[in-house]
C-alpha cells in the first residue's frame, strides 16, 4: 500500500511538471502512419535468432519482456509485475501480469514464459542461446501466473539479460507452427502486430487495439530499408520519411538550421577501440600497450572527426551501462608515450599493422586515419589497410597461431546493457577466439577475479564495486586503445513526439509514440 | 528460324553451368563466411558450426555445388541464409521491380536517345547538334550516383513534385528512369548520330530524295531503318545491362531490385541468394541477346539464321 502511495505521488509531481510541455506541443493525436527509414533489412524477427540493430528495433515494437530497458537502461516491470530473489541468488520467482494474449489469441501465462526460455535451453539452440543456456538451469511454472527460475550460478545481472532484446516473448503457438521460420511470422504481446516483410522494401506493422497497457496511438508503422546515408536525409526534407537512423555528422548542422526536421543525439553504448594483439610482440609488453594510448588524442578525434557526437571514455565500456565506473583513462601524452616505447626497448620507434572495417561503424576509417597519424608522431609507423565487413570478421575469428592482425579498430555494445558483458566476452582468458570474443588474446587473472566477483554479488553495491575495480585495473593494464563511444543521432519531422533512441542503438516507436495530424 | 531460336535457348544450359560455377568458387575464394556474418561478432565456434552444419556447408564444396545444382534444376534455390526468405520468391520479387525499372529507363533512354541522335544527324554541326552532343557527352561522364541525388534534391526535396525513393506507384519509377536512362539516352543518341551519318550518305537516300519522297519519310523509313544495327546492338547491351542489376540507381533511390539482392547478397557471403541472382541475371543477358539478334533479321531481311 504505502508503494502504490509513492508510486502515486511520483506520478502526480511528474504529471504536473511535465503537463505544460505537453500543452505545448498540443494534445496527443490517435491515428496516423509512421514511416520510419532504418539503414538496413533486419537478418530476422524472431528475437531468439536477430544480431541486427532493426531486428531488435522491430522486436521491441512487437514484443514485450519480463523486465524491459527504458531509454537510459534502467530497468521497469513489463510482463512480470513483481519477482523476488533467494537469498543465494540462485532462485528468481516472477509474478505475471493477467489477461495478456498474444497477436494470435494464445494467452500469454506462466506456461508460455517456460516455453520461451526453455526454447534457449533446448535442442533447438538458436542464436542467441548463449545468452541463458549457462545460466539457466530449469524454469519452473509455479501456478497460471508465477514463473520460477532455477539458476546454475548466481548471477547479478539476471535482469539485464531478461530485458535483452533476445528475451522477448513469442506466441508458443506461432513458435510450435512456424518453427525456424518462426522469423517470417512473427508473434508476440506488443504495442504493434506484424503485417508483411518484402525484404529488402519495407516491413508493415499495424496497431494492436487488444494491448494490455492502453491502444497505441499511431495506427500503422512502415520500416523502410534506405541503405544510403545521403538518400535517407533528403527522404526525411522532402517529407517522405518521418523518422530516419544515423545522420552523417557533417549534416547534422545543415538539417538543423533549415527547421524542418529536428534531430536528436543521444549516447549510444556503442565503445570503438583499437584492439591490440597482446599475443604478439612487442604488444605482450604492457609499457607498449600504455604507450599507444598516451599517444591517441581522444579530445581531438570527437570534436573534429565525430564534430561532438561521441564521448570519450576510460575503458572499453560506455557510459550508459549499468556498472559503468568514471574512472581516470588516458590524457594524451605524446612525451610519456614516447618515454614508455624507449623503456620498453623501442627508442627509435617501431612498425605495426593497422586494421580497420570500411563503413561499418560511424566514421570508423577516418577515425583509424587520425591514429595512424598521432601514432607517427611518437615515432609508431602504422601501416593502414581496410577490409569489408565479412573478410575483417574472418580475419579477426583467427584462432591465436594464425592470427595477422595486430593492432585493428573494433566496436562493442553490450546488448544487455551492463558493464561486465561490456568487459568479460571481449577481454577475459576463457574467451579467446575461437571459442569467445576475445580477439586481442588478453589475458589478466585479476580482471577475470573481478568480473566473476561482481557476478556472484547478491548486493548492486558489492557488484558495482567489483566492476569500478576492474576498469581501473583495465586502464592500468590495457587490452586496447581506449578511444570513444558514439552517439546516436536519429532525424524525424517536427510533427512526431515520443521516439525512443535506446543507448542500444535501438530506434523505435512505442503505444505513446503519436504524430501530429 | 525457330530451330536457330531454340538452339540457342538450348545454349542456356551450358552458360548457366559456368556462369554458376565460376560464380560460386569465386564466392568460396574470397575471405568471409556467411556463418560468421550470421552469428556476428558475438557468435562462438560453437555457433558458427551450429550454421555451417545447418545449412550444409560444413559439406565438402564439390557436394555443395551439386546438391545446389540439383535442386536449382527443380526450381528450388533453397533458403537465404540470412534471413531464411526462399531465394525463389526474393528473385520473383526483385524480378518484378526490376524489369519495372528497365523498361521505365529503356523508354527514356531510347526516346531521347534516338530523338536526339536522328535529329542531331540531319543537321550536322548546326547548334542543336553541338547542344545535344554535349549533353550526350555530359550524360554519359556524369556519375549516376550524383545526378540521382541531384534529381532528388531538386523534384522532392525543393519541388515536391515526386517521391524521393521508394516503390509503391508509377511515380516513384520517374526519377529513377531518368537517373538510369540518362546515361543509356546518351549512348543511343551518340551511336544514332554516327549510324544516321553514315547512312544519309548513301546512294539510295539521295534516289530517295530524287523520287521526291518527303523528307521525314526518307530519314525515318529509308535512313534510320537501315541505320538501326548498330543501334540495336547498344540497345541490347545497355537494357541487359539494366536488367542485370542496377545497383547504383537502385541503392540511390532504394529500390529492391536485382542489384542490390546481389550485392548484399555477397557482402552476406549469402551463397543460395548470390547463385540464385546470377542464374537470373545470366539467363536475362542471354535472352536479350537472342531477342537483338532476332531483332537484326527484322530490320535487314537479308540477315538470315539458320
Amino acid at each position: 500500500m504505502r508503494r502504490l502511495g509513492w508510486r502515486f505521488a511520483i506520478a502526480l509531481v511528474v504529471g504536473v511538471a511535465l503537463a505544460p510541455a505537453a500543452w505545448a506541443q498540443g494534445q496527443p493525436q490517435v491515428g496516423g502512419t509512421l514511416v520510419y527509414a532504418a539503414g538496413v533489412d533486419p537478418d530476422s524477427l524472431d528475437p531468439a535468432n536477430t544480431d541486427s540493430n532493426p531486428g531488435e528495433a522491430i522486436g521491441r515494437m512487437m514484443n514485450n519482456f519480463l523486465v524491459r530497458f527504458d531509454a537510459k537502461l534502467r530497468i521497469h516491470p513489463d510482463l512480470a509485475t513483481r519477482w523476488t530473489q533467494s537469498k543465494d541468488g540462485l532462485t528468481w520467482t516472477f509474478t505475471l501480469r493477467k489477461g495478456v494474449k498474444f497477436h494470435d489469441g494464445t494467452p500469454f501465462n506462466a506456461e508460455a514464459v517456460r516455453y520461451n526460455f526453455e526454447r534457449f535451453l533446448g535442442a533447438e539452440k538458436p542464436l542467441k542461446a548463449g545468452l541463458h543456456s549457462p545460466i539457466i538451469r530449469s524454469v519452473d511454472v509455479v501456478d497460471e501466473h508465477t514463473v520460477r527460475f532455477n539458476l546454475k550460478v548466481p548471477f547479478a545481472f539476471f535482469l539485464n539479460n531478461l530485458a535483452h532484446s533476445a528475451s522477448a516473448l513469442v506466441s508458443p503457438a506461432a513458435h510450435q507452427k512456424w518453427g525456424k521460420d518462426l522469423t517470417l511470422h512473427p508473434v508476440g504481446t506488443g504495442p504493434f502486430k506484424f503485417v508483411e516483410w518484402v525484404r529488402g522494401d519495407h516491413i508493415t506493422l499495424v496497431r494492436n487495439d487488444d494491448y494490455f497497457d492502453g491502444k497505441p496511438r499511431l495506427e500503422t508503422v512502415i520500416v523502410k530499408t534506405v541503405r544510403e546515408d545521403s538518400a535517407r536525409v533528403l527522404g526525411l526534407e522532402a517529407g517522405d520519411y518521418d523518422l530516419i537512423v544515423r545522420i552523417p555528422p557533417e549534416e547534422v548542422g545543415r538539417l538543423t538550421r533549415g527547421g524542418k526536421v529536428r534531430i536528436e543525439a543521444d549516447q549510444s553504448n556503442r565503445a570503438l577501440r583499437i584492439g591490440i594483439n597482446a599475443s604478439k610482440k612487442p604488444f605482450d609488453d604492457v609499457r607498449v600497450r600504455q604507450a599507444l594510448n598516451y599517444a591517441v588524442d581522444k579530445d581531438s578525434i570527437v570534436k573534429n572527426i565525430y564534430q561532438g557526437f561521441a564521448a570519450v571514455i576510460p575503458t572499453m565500456v560506455g557510459p550508459l551501462n549499468t556498472g559503468y565506473a568514471p574512472v581516470k583513462g588516458y590524457p594524451y601524452d605524446p612525451v610519456k608515450a614516447k618515454k614508455l616505447l624507449a623503456e620498453a626497448g623501442y627508442p627509435s620507434g617501431l612498425k605495426v599493422l593497422l586494421w580497420t572495417p570500411k563503413g561499418r561503424f560511424l566514421k570508423d576509417f577516418e577515425l583509424v586515419q587520425a591514429v595512424q597519424q598521432q601514432l607517427q608522431a611518437v615515432g609508431v609507423e602504422a601501416s593502414l589497410q581496410s577490409f569489408e565487413w565479412a573478410a575483417y570478421l574472418s580475419l579477426l575469428k583467427k584462432p591465436k597461431d594464425e592470427a595477422k592482425h595486430e593492432l585493428y579498430l573494433i566496436g562493442w555494445s553490450p546488448s544487455t546493457g551492463e558493464a561486465r558483458w561490456g568487459i568479460f566476452p571481449i577481454t577475459a582468458c576463457s574467451q579467446w577466439r575461437p571459442i569467445g570474443s576475445n580477439d586481442s588474446f588478453y589475458c589478466n587473472k585479476d580482471v577475470d577475479g573481478l568480473l566473476e566477483k561482481a557476478v556472484a554479488a547478491t548486493s548492486l553495491k558489492e557488484r558495482d564495486e567489483s566492476l569500478r575495480k576492474a576498469q581501473e585495473l583495465l586502464v592500468q593494464d590495457p587490452s586496447s586503445i581506449y578511444l570513444l563511444a558514439t552517439k546516436e543521432t536519429v532525424g524525424m519531422s517536427p510533427k512526431l513526439h515520443g521516439i525512443i533512441n535506446s543507448p542500444l542503438e535501438l530506434v523505435y516507436v512505442d503505444k505513446d509514440t503519436w504524430k501530429e495530424k | 528460324m525457330l530451330r536457330y531460336i531454340l538452339r540457342r535457348i538450348f545454349m542456356l544450359v551450358p552458360v548457366l553451368f559456368g556462369v554458376t560455377l565460376v560464380s560460386f568458387s569465386l564466392l568460396h575464394l574470397v575471405p568471409g563466411d556467411p556463418a560468421e556474418v550470421l552469428g556476428g561478432q558475438e557468435a562462438t565456434k560453437e555457433d558458427v558450426e551450429r550454421i555451417r552444419r545447418e545449412y550444409g556447408l560444413d559439406r565438402p564444396l564439390a557436394v555443395q555445388y551439386l546438391r545446389f545444382a540439383a535442386n536449382a534444376v527443380r526450381g528450388d534455390f533453397g533458403v537465404s541464409i540470412q534471413s531464411r526468405h526462399p531465394v525463389r520468391d526474393l528473385l520473383l520479387q526483385r524480378l518484378a521491380f526490376t524489369l519495372q525499372l528497365s523498361l521505365a529507363s529503356i523508354l527514356v533512354a531510347s526516346a531521347v536517345g534516338l530523338l536526339a541522335g536522328v535529329v542531331s544527324s540531319t543537321r550536322p554541326y548546326s547548334l542543336f547538334d553541338a547542344t545535344s552532343m554535349l549533353g550526350a557527352l555530359f550524360g554519359i561522364s556524369m556519375p549516376i550516383f550524383w545526378l540521382g541525388l541531384l534529381l532528388i534534391l531538386v523534384f522532392a526535396v525543393r519541388l515536391h513534385w515526386l517521391p524521393s525513393g521508394g516503390t509503391g506507384t508509377l511515380l516513384h519509377l520517374i526519377l529513377p528512369a531518368i537517373a538510369l536512362g540518362g546515361a543509356s539516352a546518351a549512348v543511343i543518341a551518340r551511336m544514332t548520330r554516327a549510324s544516321m551519318l553514315e547512312v544519309v550518305q548513301q546512294d539510295y537516300i539521295r534516289t530517295a530524295r530524287a523520287k521526291g519522297h518527303r523528307e521525314g519519310v526518307v530519314i525515318l523509313r529509308h535512313a534510320l531503318k537501315n541505320a538501326m544495327i548498330p543501334i540495336l546492338t547498344v540497345f541490347g547491351l545497355e537494357f541487359g545491362s539494366m536488367l542485370g542489376g542496377a545497383v547504383l540507381t537502385e541503392t540511390v533511390f532504394s529500390l529492391p531490385g536485382i542489384g542490390r539482392l546481389l550485392v548484399e547478397g555477397i557482402f552476406a557471403r549469402d551463397y543460395p541468394v548470390v547463385q540464385g541472382a546470377m542464374i537470373l541475371v545470366g539467363t536475362t543477358f542471354v535472352l536479350v541477346n537472342l531477342l537483338t539478334d532476332v531483332a537484326y533479321a527484322f530490320f535487314d531481311p537479308r540477315i538470315r539464321y539458320e
